[in-house]
């Protein structure tokens, strides 16, 4: 029983990370409709900015941590800003195929980048934030995993904070529901889809920097299965709804950890998948989406 | 006769939105029906219930005296309904002809080996769909262009060959969403003849979705005014004209109502 | 067969692949290795163009069909072909079973495809892209869970039976069934579902179906490439059907043109050589040796930089009038 428990929150804090990579493809599909491939990556490079900036500031602190986070998260909301503007914006009126075809360069291009900067092989992350295990019962918790879990918990406090009560938010909203009525109302798009990628892609450096912090190596191609994992917690909580990329992130993360932990562990990675095809078949709107009838 | 199409007080809602609200009616087996409405008034929407494309959130809608619910858009148009679209959809790395050879191979389609081997079945067969594509063509004087790929047309030639595609699938009713727009009056005068000729020699119904008055009041049999979602007036194109409602729905729109 | 033109194209292929099953052991061995790579290259990248181009639909997941025809081949001809084959059978007994063991391969993978396709196509969008992805980093799960078929370390000293007839003849095969499929009643569905599905389907398309036969027959001859891939080199591995084979091949498509079969099978060419060349100058010198390396990144910029400047392809020019004929 107490290594269930175990498991379990083993599971949310892994979840919770899949959560914070979610929103980011749920956000961009929201108001631009398209995936988002190199969202993965942005993730990566989460992880790599938090190596190098605690390699610089050094040491194991909470101020320390959180200012390394912090830079991961400004650094790579400036990547993401970067790669709309300068991939994806220029393309907007041409097909979604053409779109979708350059995000996956881009995606191929920073793990490439990643790789000539960092080299291929894994290096340990520094321990920038403390962490202690401790006994409840017969329960051994690593407060690594209440670390993630709580710092999560505050960036999705901010975020739900950010969309449904600023300026900001309700400018998303509007274009994520229509984008010609937003244009009409004075909304300037081009603006909100600028923020929507920083805002997805510093949940995603959070989400970067919170993983090597729990699994500390790290290398160039580290994003590619946690990006697929996410986001099919996207498609599973219903693509474009943020309520429900958290909550199919969680569930992805609780049943991989229970999977990896039995002894089917070997097929944990196939786990996603498989729900992926299973959601297709059965509810391609996901738990908390609404099928919308496209506009003919 | 009992109606091809009918419409059982169907309404649609997107989101907050009530698209079409409890909206009846009926369109005979080889009428020519009109359908109008200010801008925004659901009348694509109507076109959209009808071939499946939209499910309504209530109500039932029945084409040939069958319910149409939970069928497909292909399957619809298999049992004959066919339609034009608003924004013109031809298909763009097609030709003229194929265009409309896309369209008919709705009911000849070769099977995988037939295509494969190339026999004599086969060749034939795509003869026979040829020559009955360019007859098709021929009434919109299209033939001429056939080898042209579809988007490379004039605007007015791509409307036409809209519903050159959309009558090869053979059907029983014909929806036209805003056929005539970008078309000068001598053009809109020789395509109110060619449907009414179309309706004529192919014995089918026609319903109309168009914004010029003149033409709809020309051509059509019987007109339904819908505003706002919700059907406000219905009759022949002097009741229409008449009607108070249809009046005050107009007032304020730049189409005048011709007297 | 009434088609002069479809008569006239296995003459030639059938006098191309004997004349080079011939010449395969009086030729440069190095030439015959690129030669056999360039067929296998133009199965995968016409394969894969009937699914992307044509249709549309965005596969990232060819390289795994081909690890699934690669593996139930190498099946077939190391444990099956042994205990079924009398010993000792001949030269042809071996090739005759080659051809079962590439058909098998074509056959597995197209239901692979199936069971991959059916749930995805069904809807619009990119979704098909994310589910191929998947498909193929699962694929080598799977296989790395199958003990009988080596786990992660693969499988070895599979027979050479690849050589050039082979390789060139399924490539001609190949080109012919996607060129004849695209100019018939089946080509004109799939490019509507490319252009439009909404009007395709009120045209009276079955798009979903339209779809589901283009990734089908796309998987089909991924299989057979992966089949003869594996008799080729004669080693396979879950690893050597990954993400980044899947892209070398998605590469090939787009350099060639979406759609353009012509384009497609230069662009294969060129690309199958490419690495050829970036090998032959990293070796040449120790201060080149940089080029070797940065392939993938190559692959990387060059997408980019198509999609912005030239999303149409390299080899294309414009569609011929009426290209969809009989
Ligand atoms: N898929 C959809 N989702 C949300 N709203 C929709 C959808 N389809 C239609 N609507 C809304 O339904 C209303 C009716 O639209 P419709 O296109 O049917 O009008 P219409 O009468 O054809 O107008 P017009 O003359 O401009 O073509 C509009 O407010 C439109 O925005
Ligand atoms: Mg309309």
């Amino acid at each position: 029983m107490s290594e269930f428990i175990q498991q379990i929150i083993n599971g949310l804090s892994v979840g919770a990370m899949y959560a914070l990579i979610a929103i980011g493809y749920t956000l961009v599909y929201g108001v631009l409709r398209f995936i988002n491939f190199a969202h993965s990556d942005v993730f990566m490079v989460g992880s790599f900015v938090g190596f190098y900036s605690g390699k610089v500031l050094g040491g194991t602190s909470w101020a320390g941590g959180l200012g390394v986070m912090a830079a991961s998260m400004v650094g790579c909301a400036l990547l993401g800003i970067l790669i709309e503007r300068l991939a994806y914006k220029p393309l907007r009126s041409r097909s979604k195929l053409t779109v979708l075809i350059t995000a996956i360069g881009v995606s191929m291009l920073l793990q490439n980048v990643g790789q000539l900067v960092f080299g291929t092989n894994p290096q340990p992350f520094p321990d920038t934030l403390p962490a202690t295990t401790f006994q409840v019962g017969g329960v051994v918790v690593s407060s690594k995993d209440l670390v993630v879990l709580g710092f999560t918990l505050c960036l999705l406090g901010a975020l739900e904070y950010i969309v449904l009560k600023t300026k900001v938010g309700t400018a998303m909203r509007a274009v994520a529901f229509n984008p010609q009525a937003a244009s009409l109302m004075g909304i300037n798009i081009d603006w909100i889809i600028s923020f929507t990628f920083g805002l997805g892609s510093a949940l995603a450096a959070a989400g970067g920097f919170l993983w090597a912090y729990k699994f500390p190596r790290i290398e160039p191609f580290m994003g590619v299965a946690p990006g697929l994992t996410a986001f099919v917690a996207a498609v599973l909580g219903g693509i474009g709804n943020i309520t429900g990329a958290a909550l199919g992130g969680l569930l992805l993360g609780v049943i991989e950890t229970l999977v990896k932990g039995s002894r089917w562990s070997t097929w944990t990675e196939a786990i996603a998948f498989v729900l992926l095809i299973l959601i297709l078949l059965f509810k391609p709107a996901g738990l908390l989406g609404r099928v919308q009838a496209e506009k003919v | 006769m009992s109606p091809i199409l009918e419409f059982d007080k169907v309404t649609i809602r997107f989101g907050g939105l009530t698209a079409v609200s409890a909206v009846s009616l009926a369109v005979g087996p080889t009428e020519l029906a009109g359908l109008i409405g200010p801008n925004g008034a659901g009348k694509t929407t109507v076109f959209n219930l009808t071939t499946g494309v939209y499910q309504p959130t209530e109500g039932r809608i029945s084409f040939a005296g069958e319910p149409s619910a939970g069928l497909r858009p292909y399957e619809l148009t298999r049992g004959g309904i066919a339609r034009t679209f608003q924004n013109i959809r031809l298909f763009k790395s097609l030709s003229v002809v194929d265009n409309v050879r896309a369209a008919m191979q709705v009911h000849r389609t070769q099977g995988i080996w037939n295509s494969l081997w190339r026999g004599g079945a086969f060749l034939r067969d795509e003869q026979v769909v040829e020559k009955q594509a360019l007859e098709l063509l021929s009434i919109f004087r299209l033939d001429v262009v056939r080898d042209e790929m579809a988007t490379s047309l004039s605007y007015g030639d791509q409307r036409r060959l809209e519903i050159v595609r959309a009558l090869a699938t053979k059907p029983k009713l014909l929806l036209l969403d805003e056929p005539a727009a970008g078309m000068n009056p001598t053009e809109k005068l020789e395509l109110a003849r060619l449907i009414r000729e179309i309706r004529d020699r192919f014995q089918i119904a026609v319903l109309l979705v168009e914004h010029d008055m003149q033409l709809v009041m020309d051509l059509c049999e019987r007109i339904h005014v819908l505003d706002h979602g919700t059907k406000i007036a219905e009759g022949t194109p002097v009741e229409v004209r008449r009607n108070p409602k249809v009046i005050e729905a107009y007032l304020g729109e730049e189409h005048a109502l011709p007297e | 067969m009434k088609h002069p033109g479809a008569r006239r194209w296995f003459l030639v292929a059938a006098v191309l692949s004997l004349g080079l099953g011939w010449a395969q052991d009086r030729l440069d061995p190095y030439f015959v290795d690129i030669l056999t790579r360039i067929g296998i290259n133009v199965i995968l990248a016409v394969s894969l163009n009937l699914i992307n181009g044509h249709t549309g639909q965005f596969s990232l997941g060819h390289a795994g069909f081909m690890g699934v025809g690669a593996y139930t081949a190498a099946a077939l001809t190391l444990f099956a072909g042994p205990k079924l084959l009398p010993a000792g059978a001949g030269f042809w007994v071996e090739q005759l079973w080659f051809l079962v063991a590439l058909g098998a391969a074509g056959l597995v993978a197209a239901l692979a495809g199936l069971l991959v396709g059916a749930p995805s196509l069904r809807l619009k969008g990119d979704y098909l892209a994310i589910v191929t992805l998947g498909f193929g980093q699962i694929i080598a799960v799977i296989f790395r869970n199958i003990e009988s078929l080596g786990g992660a370390l693969g499988l070895n000293g599979i027979p050479a039976r690849t050589n050039l007839f082979w390789s060139f003849a399924a490539a001609a095969l190949t080109v012919y069934v996607v060129t004849a499929l695209v100019n018939s009643t089946y080509g004109r569905g799939f490019l509507a579902t490319h252009d439009d599905e909404v009007a395709a389907e009120a045209m009276g398309m079955n798009t979903t179906r339209y779809k589901i036969v283009a990734f089908v027959t796309g998987a089909f001859f991924a299989g057979i490439a992966g089949g003869l891939s594996g008799h080729f080199t004669l080693t396979i591995n879950p690893k050597g059907f990954d993400f980044n084979k899947s892209i070398e091949i998605v590469v090939m498509v787009i350099v060639g043109g979406m759609g353009r079969t012509v384009g497609v099978i230069i662009a294969a060419v060129l690309l199958t050589l490419l690495p050829e060349g970036l090998r032959m100058l990293s070796s040449a010198s120790p201060s080149l040796k940089w080029i070797g390396e940065t392939r993938p990144l190559l692959y990387a910029i060059l997408l980019i930089a198509l999609m912005m400047l030239r999303p149409q392809g390299l080899f294309t020019w414009k569609r011929k009038k009426g290209a969809v004929t009989a």
